[in-house]
């Protein structure tokens, strides 16, 4: 019998369905995987599952009796915990506290550490975590980090634990790791729920299968043996056609491409297949490469990436897949000037070799857009021209010491509106708009440096699918005014519909670069997961 | 107040709006603008009205309060930590704290003194000791930077070791016997068309000051890095270089304060400027400079420097006890900052509404 049973769940956020009709049981002692693509609704059920969202419809059973969840205390309580993506320990504590955050034994008014010591110890070893509890808990490595939130997870002698994402960094010793926890929650009689985009991961761990596409369950609890990799992409993607290439036409666009080097567009359909062999004819130092190209040729770094070599050319947009850890990060990071490029070399389409450190990067005509645009992109409490005018002006002093007001407003007034960004004026704070406008902005004011160079990174999270789609019509016109455009992302539709190339990295190397037919959702899941092209 | 309203979301290209600039139907990226540039202006707004308002009341009560040369000699007395507090207003935005000011004064005035003894000209000296701030504001960056820690601790530490250098070099002693009847001393130290030369140095650098913070792009940057300090590495600033140039900053004014100072007192007492740090970061604090960063208004600070004198001589007038005169300031700092907070949260809620 199931522990823990989810029926019938429906759940809509705001007229957005997130869950149709889904559901999932989970077996004591069985370690139960749970797919679906971004969206799909794996994290609406978990979430409901754990206390933290009440569903419109459906019932939770534990043991067979309906249980209703007020909070995630009262699950918590009842025997069902989570192990959660943000890890929530305290980095200046040390690992015991860390342990017992809220009811460790007392004695009297005291925290009891021995009590709590010899409570801890066997799980701590048991998960094979060899470290003093006296360590602080910022000291510890990631990868010890989310065996301490296991731990502490383990300590509530829970009856379900859901490991939502476990491995987000992906090392070479993950999967054994992770076998490990598996097997002692399994001795522990736990009913295990996995929730993870590495399906390599899910492959060597789970002991059933559930898939969820679009709110509603497309594959119940399937024994893993019985199923190939290609069958659960299969299941994640439906048989939906491979996906059209989101290129809007100009002229439909919400963007006009109303720069000057619009007209620097390479001829649609042309052979892009770029060599990777990188030096074509000599490059002088100081002068621009003869086709302005982004140049990486054998580029390495210890222990993350070896002999990356790609060339982009201006007004093509290369995608960057992988998992995390894979290396296509750290290709971006290369370009930005964040990481030392150890051996091999990254030439800006200048025919320069890429500088050292972000500034310099960003000086010599690179673009950063980052998708944690609250931390890194803009300035929330300013106004909107202000966050525009950050680079070109303000960073690179470009319009010389004495800004005028009235021209960086102008200038912002006519990014907005070529982006149709959706806002009152330009002096409107920027932390008032929504998601997909403060990107937009975001894109905006790195468009008015000029760049040669644009690296997205993740540029869509968080932004819903009206704004996605604009996003990516800004993204494409500003490459054809004659960026070299590398994208990261998350998302894997994105990548697929986006580019007009995407290399797939695998354990810190181009397991394979697709394009036209090839480049779709399906290959590249099954690449970035396998290395197998 | 627009027809886009804000934050919606569609996809529609249909409503980019596209009517041309200045023609009747201006595009709505330019509304709200006239408003928007009045905030600076508002920002040190309370200040005012609570440093008119004090004057006004005391004035009613004491009417000889409010007589020319009185009011002329609290201005006066304002302007060290005027001058202090307008830098540390560009500090405050881009969050950090300066301590070591006072010290910087201090050292920077009893140098200047003992450099005139040594048989320097006073103005050759003057010169020499406002470069010494300038120097020592290095110090503290350099500190701040190879060392790494924040400039708080560094400054805290800096604090006491000028405070000390100022006290050996002179060896516990004022320092006098200046030539008072050198032009140092007569034109920094006396009249320009009836008005003490500090308080005209005063009105020019917080006007150059407010300049440069408002319309440079390294008064932007700045502000940039205490809106959001990684968005503004990640764009392209170096925190460490425009930390560099705002100590720096910081310590040449403290040597401009310090030569007024010199000129106007004509001797150096080894302690002055202790506590000159405290009242200029509340008298930037009393301005409208909010400590989260992001935003400063130099013309506030001075304000509050201003606010702080009139509450000093104020006490006098009322026969307060000297031994009452530091709750006393202390109250009215409350106060100011309570009716500041008062004014700013009705701005929002106005803001708010117009979707600012």
């Amino acid at each position: 019998m199931a522990i823990l049973e989810a029926r019938n769940i429906g759940k809509t956020y705001g007229g957005v369905v997130a869950l149709k009709d889904a559901g999932i049981h989970v077996e004591a002692g069985s370690v139960h995987a749970l797919l679906g693509e971004n969206g799909a609704g794996k994290s609406t059920l978990i979430k409901i599952m754990s206390g933290a969202v009440t569903p419109d419809r459906g019932r939770l059973l534990l043991n067979g009796q309906e249980v209703r969840f007020r909070d995630t205390g009262e699950a918590a309580r009842q025997g069902v915990a989570i192990v959660s993506q943000e890890l929530n320990l305290f980095p200046d504590l040390d690992v015991l506290a860390n342990l017992y955050p809220v009811t460790g034994p007392r004695r009297g008014p005291f925290v009891d550490r021995a009590a709590m010591t010899e409570a801890a110890e066997p799980v701590l070893e048991q998960l094979g975590l060899k470290v003093s509890l006296r360590t602080r808990l910022g000291d510890l490595s990631l990868a010890q980090r989310q065996l301490v939130e296991i731990a502490r997870a383990l300590l509530t002698r829970p009856r379900v634990l859901i490991l939502d994402e476990p491995t987000s960094a992906l090392e070479q010793a993950s999967a054994d790791r992770l076998l490990n926890v598996v097997r002692v929650l399994r001795e522990h009689e736990v009913g295990v729920v996995f929730v993870s985009h590495i399906l390599e991961e899910v492959m060597a761990l789970s002991d059933v299968i559930t898939v969820l596409r679009n709110g509603q369950v497309v594959m119940e609890a399937r024994e893993r043996g019985t199923l190939s990799m290609q069958e659960v992409v299969t299941a994640m993607l439906g048989d939906r056609p491979a996906q059209e290439k989101g290129r809007t036409p100009l002229a439909a666009s919400p963007v006009q491409a109303g720069d000057a080097e619009a007209a620097v567009r390479p001829a649609e359909g042309a052979d892009r297949t770029a060599g990777t062999g990188g030096a074509d004819g000599p490059v002088g130092r100081a002068g621009r490469a003869a086709d302005g190209a982004l140049r990486i040729v054998d580029a390495g770094a210890q222990g993350v990436l070896a002999d990356v070599s790609l060339t982009v050319r201006p007004g093509e947009i290369l995608g960057l897949a992988g998992l995390a850890g894979s290396g296509h990060q750290a290709t971006l990071e290369l370009v930005a000037g964040l990481r030392r490029v150890e051996t091999g070399e990254v030439r800006l389409p200048s025919g320069r070799p890429v500088p050292r450190g972000l500034r310099r990067s960003i000086a010599a005509g690179v673009a950063v857009v980052s998708g944690d645009r609250r931390r890194f992109g803009l300035m929330l409490d300013k106004p909107i021209w202000e966050n525009i005018a950050q680079v070109r002006a303000v960073a690179l002093g470009r319009d010389g010491a004495f800004l005028r007001r009235t021209a960086l407003r102008e200038r912002a007034r006519d990014h907005g509106e070529r982006m149709s960004l959706r806002c009152a004026s330009v002096d409107q704070r920027t932390g008032l708009l929504s998601g997909g406008n403060q990107q937009k902005v975001v894109l905006a004011k790195w468009l008015d440096a000029n760049p040669s160079v644009l690296l997205l990174d993740d540029p869509t999270r968080g932004v819903d699918v009206g704004a996605k789609a604009e996003m990516h019509a800004l993204i494409r016109s500003a490459t054809e005014a004659g960026t070299v455009t590398l994208l990261c992302s998350t998302d894997v539709e994105e990548l697929a519909s986006l580019c007009d190339r995407v290399a797939v990295f695998y354990r810190g190397k181009v397991a394979a670069t697709l394009a036209g037919d090839d480049l779709n959702q399906h290959r590249i899941l099954e690449i970035m997961n396998t290395g197998q092209d | 107040m627009s027809v886009n309203d804000v934050g919606t979301e569609g996809t529609a290209a249909a409503d980019a709006p596209n009517a041309p600039e200045g023609g009747p139907g201006r595009s709505p990226y330019g509304r709200a603008g006239d408003l928007a540039r009045r905030v600076p202006a508002m920002e040190s707004m309370s200040v005012l009205v609570a440093t008119v308002a004090l004057v006004v009341v005391i004035g009613v009560i004491h009417p000889d309060f409010l007589s020319a040369g009185q009011l002329l000699d609290m201005l006066q007395a304002s302007v060290y930590v005027g001058l202090l507090a307008g830098g540390m207003a560009f500090l405050i935005s881009m969050r950090e704290i300066d301590l070591s000011v006072g010290s910087m004064f201090g050292l920077s005035l009893i140098s200047m003194g003992l450099l005139i003894n040594q048989g320097f000209s006073p103005w050759l000296a003057g010169l020499l000791g406002v470069l010494l701030g300038g120097v020592l504001g290095l110090i503290n960056a350099l500190v701040v930077q190879f060392i790494g820690i924040p400039t708080i601790v560094a400054t805290l530490a800096t604090l006491s070791v000028y405070r000390g250098l100022a006290l050996a070099l002179s060896e516990g002693q004022q320092v006098t016997g200046m030539p008072v009847d050198d032009s140092f001393f007569t034109i920094l130290g006396g009249k320009v068309l009836g008005v003490q030369t500090s308080i005209w140095v005063l009105v020019a650098v917080t006007v150059l000051l407010t300049v440069v913070l408002r319309f440079t792009s390294f008064g932007y940057r700045v502000r940039a890095i205490g809106s959001n300090p990684d968005a503004a590495t990640f764009s392209g600033i170096s925190a460490n270089r425009v930390r560099m140039q705002v100590l720096v900053l910081m310590g040449l004014l403290a040597g401009v304060a310090a030569a007024l100072g010199l000129a106007f007192f004509t001797s150096g007492d080894p302690n002055i400027g202790t506590g000159f740090e405290l009242q200029a970061i509340a008298a930037a604090v009393i301005g409208g400079t909010p400590l989260r960063g992001g935003t400063a208004t130099v013309v506030g600070a001075v304000f509050g420097g201003i606010l702080l004198a009139v509450v000093g001589s104020g006490l006098q007038y009322f026969n307060i006890p000297v031994n009452w005169s530091s709750f006393a300031t202390g109250a009215v700092i409350l106060l100011a900052v309570s009716l500041d907070s008062l004014l700013r949260r009705r701005r929002r809620r106005k803001d708010a509404e117009l979707g600012l």
